[in-house]
């Protein structure tokens, strides 16, 4: 690099800075809160400093209250849906990719559609169909809807036309079975494709919020999003601390997440998995 | 039937996508046609277009759409803008070039509950902005309960929301860009603004019209913000069509009516991918860096 070039890059790197800091510093705030004591919000560097750190309010949301509750359900639901999700996701993906059967254009067509059209349209005849079922208000409510997500069905689909299928048709001539071959052949080598979908299936259904909102009726079904936003819309004063304790335990799971798969993140990203 | 076996696969995600994706789909349109109302089955009945009639000549159907524009026409361009010009600081540094994207991109992965829940500390009475505000010996702003102020609020955090997300779109377009049309440009000489503007542009271009698309019909589905922040006020100056249409639903329980506008939501979705489609050339999903 010549001395102009890195001169010139000064400017460059001291917007990149301040850039970041605004796009973290929200962020820095709700932790720092949430590792304060009271209710009040500090507001001045000086207060930050004063306030001290305390684990007070990560103690009071964890034994008492509902906090710990929604944690567990959002949890059950995120541990349940997003294993299911990436089996599906290969399984059909592998089907799309490899079988010219009738009907498979359209089923490309409608999950490349779902993938852009607002999801707000199935929410009414959601509700109606699971509470016809009896379903509302349950864990299977919570988890059923993620099932058919599209993305990770095309994106394995995607996947899989750019893998070569010598290996299978091999497996197939000698005898090996289409479950066998899916099993033991197809998923150890879909691990880099199934993480994108991983990943992004978690978080997708971690930060999942109008769905939740609605099929769910009681407190003790809430997942950690709807439980803090209905928390925070409580008619008494709100607790600052507790809630911003409630969201950073809310984004814990998320940064180790980026700070492990961010390459898988984005690349589902620019495949068009949605926020 | 050996092709037919082998899309068995096939079967575990197609029966949910059809059971809670295609069918509520199609139950949607066809709800949207009834007066449905859960907590009185006697009463539903056919009512034809009359749903979609009453949404049309609803005020507030309208001043839902009319603020999502306002929100789109007030977002776009910042957005846009900044996510482009933080694509090409981004695109411009080698060392720490990893930590400065991660930082930019990471608000795009948190729930946007949490990113509200911040914001809305920020802007409480007793919060940040106004402590700040205070500090300089300016009066305190109503951020959330000022009708004039809370969507512009709202409109900042959605921006602050969404440009490194846009921002990582435009930079993996720019990648693409083979580095040897950089040298040729250097060796005629041409300055940075020049590369920029005669090289960059033009080959992110469809990313960029992507990102357009992308950001509005986004903004006509903006929700948990207007949720968490402002529930639709104050005044009404916050209500979205999303909205309106789960208050329609689930306050009122008129099911058909909710029905009638998610379909019209739809639709215009639908119109602007066609506007897109065929004005501004190209499939929209081919955009991306697929």
């Amino acid at each position: 690099m010549t001395a102009r070039a890195r001169r010139s890059s000064v400017p460059v790197y001291a917007a990149l800075g301040a850039i970041a800091l605004v796009s973290l510093a929200p962020l820095l705030y709700m932790a720092r809160v949430s590792l304060g004591r009271g209710g009040d919000l500090p507001v001045t560097p000086s207060d930050w400093l004063a306030q001290g750190f305390s684990l007070e309010h990560y103690r009071a949301i964890l034994t008492g209250g509902p906090m710990a509750r929604f944690a567990l359900n959002s949890i059950v639901v995120t541990v349940v849906a997003v294993p299911l999700q990436v089996l599906f996701a290969a399984a059909a993906g592998h089907a799309l990719a490899r079988v010219r059967f009738v009907g498979r254009g359209v089923f490309l067509a409608l999950a490349t559609a779902f993938l852009i059209l607002p999801r707000q349209v199935t929410l009414v005849p959601l509700y109606l169909l699971l509470s016809r079922a009896g379903l509302l208000d349950t864990y299977l409510a919570l988890i059923l809807p993620h099932l058919a997500d599209p993305f990770g069905v095309l994106f394995m689909a995607h996947y899989y036309q750019t893998m070569s299928a010598e290996l299978e048709e091999a497996a197939r001539t000698d005898g090996w079975s289409s479950a066998a071959i899916f099993w033991r052949i197809v998923l150890p080598l879909s691990g880099p494709g199934l993480a994108v979908v991983g990943v992004n299936g978690f978080l997708i259904t971690w930060n999942a919020f109008l769905h939740p909102l609605v099929l769910t009726t009681s407190e003790s079904m809430r997942t950690l999003p709807v439980g803090l936003a209905l928390f925070a819309q409580s008619e008494y004063a709100v607790d600052w601390g507790a809630l911003l304790a409630g969201s950073t335990l809310a984004t814990l799971p998320v940064v180790v997440a980026f700070a492990f798969f961010q390459r898988q993140i984005v690349e589902g990203v620019l495949k068009g998995s949605s926020r | 039937m050996r092709r037919l076996r082998g899309a068995q696969g096939l079967a575990p995600w197609g029966l949910f996508f059809a059971a809670f994706g295609i069918f509520p789909l199609v139950y949607a349109l066809a709800l949207s046609f009834l007066a449905y109302n859960p907590l009185r089955p006697d009463l539903v009945r056919w009512v034809g277009l009359d749903n979609y009639i009453r949404a049309l000549q609803s005020p507030s159907f309208w001043h839902a759409l009319r603020t999502t524009v306002i929100f789109v026409v007030g977002t776009l361009p910042v957005t846009l803008t900044l996510a482009y010009t933080v694509s090409g600081l981004l695109a411009s540094v080698r060392r720490g070039a990893g930590f400065f994207r991660a930082a930019i991109f990471f608000p795009a992965t948190l729930s946007m509950v949490v990113i509200a829940l911040v914001f809305k500390s920020l802007y409480a009475e007793e919060g940040l902005l106004n402590g700040w505000l205070g500090a300089m010996g300016l009066s305190r702003v109503h951020w959330l309960q000022d009708p004039a102020l809370a969507l512009p609020s709202i409109m900042l955090m959605d921006i602050w929301a969404s440009v490194g997300y846009y921002a990582i779109l435009i930079l993996a377009a720019r990648k693409t860009l083979p580095e040897e049309q950089f040298e040729a440009a250097r060796l005629e000489g041409l300055t940075r603004l020049q590369i920029e503007r005669r090289i960059v542009l033009p080959h992110v271009r469809p990313v960029l019209l992507f990102v357009v698309l992308l950001n509005t019909i986004r903004s006509f589905q903006i929700f948990i913000e207007v949720f968490v922040l402002t529930r639709g006020g104050p005044l009404e100056s916050t209500l979205t069509l999303v909205y309106h249409l789960y208050e329609r639903a689930f306050y009122h329980f008129e099911m058909g009516y909710a029905s009638a506008l998610a379909y019209l939501l739809l639709l215009v979705v639908g119109a602007i991918l066609l506007v897109q489609r065929r004005f501004l050339g190209g499939d929209p999903m081919e955009a991306r860096a697929r």
